[in-house]
């Protein structure tokens, strides 16, 4: 908790990605940035970089394809970082659960901070969300965060000595 | 005294225009906008990100970027040859690209060579500027520009119509932001930079800006106040052209560079050769 992190609450900025869901939670997120609603007021950006932004805003729930886009992602977005879960099917699957080509939400995955329910959810709701997102993000630090189960990925890759 | 300090300040100024930018960007989008001090909320984020580079070749080269431009930009304003303050800044961009093209990222690559493209559309087109100016002024020295009785602007409106449809190649704007093409390629050079290492790359394009607005003002010669309504209009300009347009293909905006702005400027240079 430096200086600087005070600052942390002006300019979150957004990496949105959409593992499979059927767009519907997509929309909500662009009229966010919208004139209607705009949350450039509150200094977020929609980046679609992960190397620079802060919250990793995920819909759908996780098709097979996507799970290692989803993880790769998470890995490479640069700490402190929030994950944000919109919509039911990013909440265990949705109207998609346990269906062959799925991973059943967003949390079999990486590890989800805010969960934003709804299908598909209130512009409101999302903004209250990114809120939510914003306070557990202030209160996160530099090091370094792992995957749910990093011990026995690393086991089953065989990487135990790979910092 | 004026110069050092507006060079001293020039990341805080340009700072502060990318702030008014954003703002005036999005009244014309019907929208609110972000606070004037947003560029220095993102900054001080980024301060507090964890630093992670590719190697360290990636992010010397990005901060060689900002150096680079900083140094290009006290070139021209403390007083020097006008040529020389341009061929720095091709060194910030070439900085830009031989970083950019050392990571195995294709977008990064990609972004890379299409800056090249917006290199080979602007620089031609910078040098005849200045050689018009010499022209007018009969003097290289920022100094004797500023200190030109007469209106620069009148005696090369072609010159500064080209140039003023070049300031969307630099700057990275639409239709020609092609380069950094967001929606595309995700910020072309700058995606595989990140946290403090990106914040260099932040803050040289805030430099970029106060650049090419001081040869904006230029234009006015010894009256300063033309030179500051060119400013004001030219950013007006810049931002409206920015959002009512969408991007081009680079080969398209080589073409217009060539086939269109640098003929238009070279008339114009050699019209006025001719007069003489
Ligand atoms: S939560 Fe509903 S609206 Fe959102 S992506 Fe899933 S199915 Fe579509």
């Amino acid at each position: 908790m430096g200086f600087f992190s005070k600052f942390r609450k002006k300019s979150p900025w957004i990496l949105h990605y959409n593992t499979g869901g059927c767009n519907g939670c997509d929309i909500e997120i662009l009229s966010a940035l919208a004139p209607r609603y705009d949350i450039e007021r509150f200094g977020m950006l929609n980046r679609g970089n992960p190397k620079q932004a802060d919250i990793l805003l995920v819909t759908g729930p996780v098709t097979k394809n996507c799970k290692d886009v989803l993880r790769r992602l998470y890995l490479e977005m640069a700490e402190p970082k929030v994950v944000v879960a919109m919509g039911a099917c990013a909440h265990g699957g949705g109207i998609f659960r346990d269906f062959y080509h799925v991973e059943n939400g967003v949390n079999n995955i990486i590890p989800v901070d805010v969960w934003i329910p709804g299908c598909a959810p209130r512009v409101e709701a999302l903004i209250d969300g990114m809120v939510e997102a914003i306070e557990i993000w202030q209160q996160k630090s530099k090091e370094k965060e792992y995957l749910r189960d990093h011990e026995n990925i690393i086991k089953t890759l065989g990487v135990e000595d790979d910092d | 005294m004026i110069n050092v300090i507006l060079t001293l300040l020039a990341p805080i100024i340009g700072g502060f225009v990318y702030g008014i930018e954003r703002i005036v960007k999005a009244r014309m989008q019907k929208r609110v906008g972000p606070p004037l001090l947003q560029p220095f909320y993102d900054f001080f984020k980024l301060m507090d990100k964890r630093p992670l580079m590719i190697h360290s070749l990636h992010a010397l080269m990005g901060i060689m970027y900002f150096i680079a431009e900083w140094f290009a930009l006290a070139v021209l304003l403390l007083g020097n040859d006008l040529l020389i303050a341009v061929f720095f800044h091709v060194i910030a961009v070439l900085a830009l690209v031989i970083g950019a093209s050392s990571v195995r990222s294709p977008y990064s690559v990609l972004g890379a060579l299409r800056e090249l493209m917006h290199m080979i559309s602007y620089e031609p087109l910078m040098v005849l500027m200045v050689v018009a100016l010499f022209l007018v002024v009969g003097s290289f020295d920022i100094r004797d520009v500023l200190a030109y009785e007469g209106y620069p602007i009148l005696r090369l409106p072609l010159v500064f119509i080209a140039f003023l449809l070049t300031i969307p190649m630099m700057l990275q704007k639409s239709p020609f932001d092609i380069a950094e093409a967001h929606q595309e390629i995700i910020g072309g050079p700058e995606i595989e930079y990140s946290g403090p290492f990106y914040e260099a790359l932040y803050t040289g394009k805030w430099i970029e800006y106060i650049y090419v607005f001081t040869f904006v003002f230029l234009f006015g010669g010894s009256h300063y106040w033309l030179g500051v309504l060119l400013v004001i209009l030219a950013f007006l300009f810049i931002n409206l052209l920015d959002n009512a347009s969408a991007r081009l293909d680079f080969r398209a905006m080589v073409k217009f560079a060539w086939g269109f702005l640098i003929p238009m400027a070279a008339l114009n240079v050699i019209l006025l050769a001719l007069w003489q």
